[in-house]
């Protein structure tokens, strides 16, 4: 398997094949001797503006702890949460319990659903 | 050490005589049951247009100009990569002993 | 058979793209400067159309994957954010258009200004989309757009010299005005090849949840679709050649443009040029804002679609919620939606390359693609319209300074 193409910026799904985001960054264990180890996607946060400039992730960061969630790190899901890898990937999670969709719940409840007519967020 | 992968790919990657050798574009990861270990990265230029997958495009437009020097794709396993400053990633081995990977 | 009636996507993205404020206005103007000698450049961006359209159908078919998310997943974030900002500005210069080409037909009929139509309309925009389905929007825009065969039927009633409409079929220079030949002809390049048109279809192949077994249905779709705003194009283009060009009226706003309506039907022609526009502006406008929200929410990974209830994709539907809010802004303060479709012209030929070029990788992708890949054909036609975009982006500036 290849991290760049196959897990790299891929759609994640969890346990109901709900999206819960893009694979947006991996932590990889290194250490000395050892062989290096994939453990946790990253989604979110600051990570995918990290990869363009450091200076738009610290923007992105300080407006992001402005509201909502009021929160700026990414959230890290364990690699054995990984089911399957194909054009998408499942995760063996909901995705409310990674807080992977908090921003999501939080517009949903503070914004959309307060005008008339948005309907009701999905039930869990 | 936690290293973040996204912010390996493209990064330069020197040897052990700090000579140039390429831009690290891919990791090639064996997965496990739970687990997933990385076995080598791939480096050079020819990497980027393997993951775009336009070989069928621009293999015969490459040929026709420049011969081999385009082709410096190479595989090197973990051991030899040391990613102590991930900013600036080294090899453990020089240019010259590394394996050519297509 | 229930596949064909699926024509309806091809439809409404046709006429919500191809028979906008931009489209009618650069099809005027050429008419009325040129008589039919720019017929070649609609049915050069009608073509060229029809093959991007029929790619974007077939990625999303096979992949169930938009071009968005493919784009995304085989370019990275960076690249992505890239186009996002790209497509995202000019795309949102073509929605403030639309909205007031709304308001202008609106203005013709009632005389009121448009810009006190702009709230009215933005909420109406914005109200179809919170409470509709894709499948409404589709039909209902569809059916409507059915009102612009009436350029056609106007067209027709001036009786064109059909031996002089066929030989404006072949590119062929103008003696004078070479400069605002050029910028006319890059204008309805950019008017026909909207990236977003791109990316509305591929989004609304998944809405309408096709699969593998509509590849051939795709390909008649996209055709016929495509085929029907080119020849209403030219349809306005011809007609603008025999009510304009005579009198040597120019065409500057939409005064004029309802001109080569009345003359052919003094009695109608009034009403239904303000109501195919109205149709045809309101579908752009519905269009435009779907594939904006589409490009974020893909990109970013939200989860998206018409037919939820707004609650249940959040930030997809707050994305369209604020953009439209602030096409209103504009048009509120009295800005001239004419020029400002020209501007959004200008700057889609200049950024064709960054939306196209990704294409062709994608459309050759295995993975993406598997055996539906694209042959030498389809790749050949591609990299022809990217050398093409290449040339109006570079063209495109220095020609509307010169020939606007």
């Amino acid at each position: 398997m290849d991290l760049v193409r196959d897990v790299m910026d891929k759609k994640l799904l969890d346990r109901s094949d709900r999206e819960l985001g893009r694979v947006d960054g991996l932590i990889m264990h290194v250490g000395p001797g050892s062989q290096p180890r994939i453990t946790h996607i990253l989604v979110g946060g600051i990570t995918p503006w990290m990869r363009l400039s450091d200076v738009l992730a610290r923007v992105a960061g300080k407006l992001a702890r402005m509201w909502g969630p009021k929160r700026a790190d990414p959230v890290r899901i364990p690699w054995s949460c990984v089911k399957t890898v194909g054009h998408d990937i499942k995760l063996d999670v909901l995705a409310r319990e990674t807080g992977a969709i908090d921003w999501e719940i939080w517009i949903a409840r503070h914004i959309i659903g307060r005008i008339p007519g948005s309907g009701t967020e999905e039930a869990e | 050490m936690e290293i973040n992968v996204e912010l390996l790919i493209g990064r330069t990657v020197r040897d052990v005589d700090g000579e140039k050798v390429g831009r690290i574009e891919e990791f090639k990861v064996e997965r496990g049951d739970k687990s997933c270990v990385l076995d080598s990265y791939l480096i050079g230029s020819s990497a980027l247009i393997e993951r775009l997958s336009a070989w069928t495009l621009v293999r015969p437009i490459a040929r026709a100009l420049s011969g081999r020097r385009f082709y410096s794709l190479y595989q090197v396993p973990w051991q030899d990569m040391d990613l102590g400053d991930p900013q600036h990633p080294r090899l453990r081995t020089a240019k010259r002993d590394l394996r050519h990977a297509k | 058979m229930k596949k064909i009636l699926q024509v309806t996507l091809g439809i409404v993205t046709s006429v919500g793209g191809f028979l906008e404020i931009g489209s009618v206005t650069t099809a005027a103007q050429a008419g009325a400067a040129f008589g039919y000698q720019l017929l070649w450049a609609i049915l050069l961006g009608t073509v060229c159309l029809i093959f991007l359209v029929e790619m974007s159908g077939r990625l999303s078919a096979v992949s169930k994957h938009t071009i968005v998310d493919a784009m995304r997943e085989r370019f990275g974030f960076p690249f992505f954010f890239i186009v996002l900002v790209g497509m995202v500005l000019v795309t949102f210069l073509v929605l403030i258009a639309e909205l007031g080409g709304v308001g202008l037909s609106l203005q013709l009929l009632t005389g009121i200004g448009f810009p006190r139509w702009a709230i009215p309309v933005s909420f109406l925009v914005w109200l179809l989309m919170w409470k509709g389905t894709f499948g409404l929007i589709e039909t209902g825009a569809s059916l409507l757009g059915l009102v612009t065969i009436s350029f056609v039927v106007a067209a027709v009633r001036l009786h064109p010299d059909w031996s002089g409409v066929a030989s404006g079929l072949a590119p062929t220079m103008p003696h004078i005005d070479k400069a605002h030949y050029g910028f006319i002809a890059v204008s309805i390049m950019g008017a026909s090849i909207s990236p977003y048109l791109m990316y509305f279809y591929s989004s609304g192949v998944i809405e309408d949840k096709w699969d593998e077994s509509y590849i051939g249905v795709n390909r008649f779709i996209a055709a016929s679709g495509m085929t029907f705003g080119g020849v209403l194009s030219m349809a306005v283009l011809v007609a603008a050649a025999l009510a304009l060009h005579p009198r040597g009226i120019q065409v500057n706003g939409f005064q004029q443009t309802a001109l080569l309506m009345t003359t052919a039907l003094p009695r109608w022609g009034f009403y239904l040029f303000a109501i195919s526009m109205l149709v045809a502006c309101f579908g752009a406008a519905l269009e435009v804002s779907l594939a904006i929200a589409y490009f974020f929410a893909q990109g970013f990974g939200w989860k998206w679609g018409e037919d939820l209830e707004p609650a249940k994709d959040a930030r997809f539907s707050l994305v369209y919620t604020i953009i439209i809010l602030l096409a209103a802004v504009p048009l509120l303060f009295g800005i001239d939606p004419i020029k400002v479709t020209i501007t959004s012209m200008a700057l889609t030929a200049a950024t064709l390359p960054l939306a196209i070029t990704p294409f062709l990788f994608l459309m050759n992708d295995p993975i993406y693609m598997g055996k539906h890949r694209n042959g030498w054909l389809s790749n050949s036609v591609v990299a022809i319209i990217i050398a093409i975009s290449f040339v109006l982006a570079v063209i495109s500036i220095p020609l509307q300074i010169v020939g606007g």
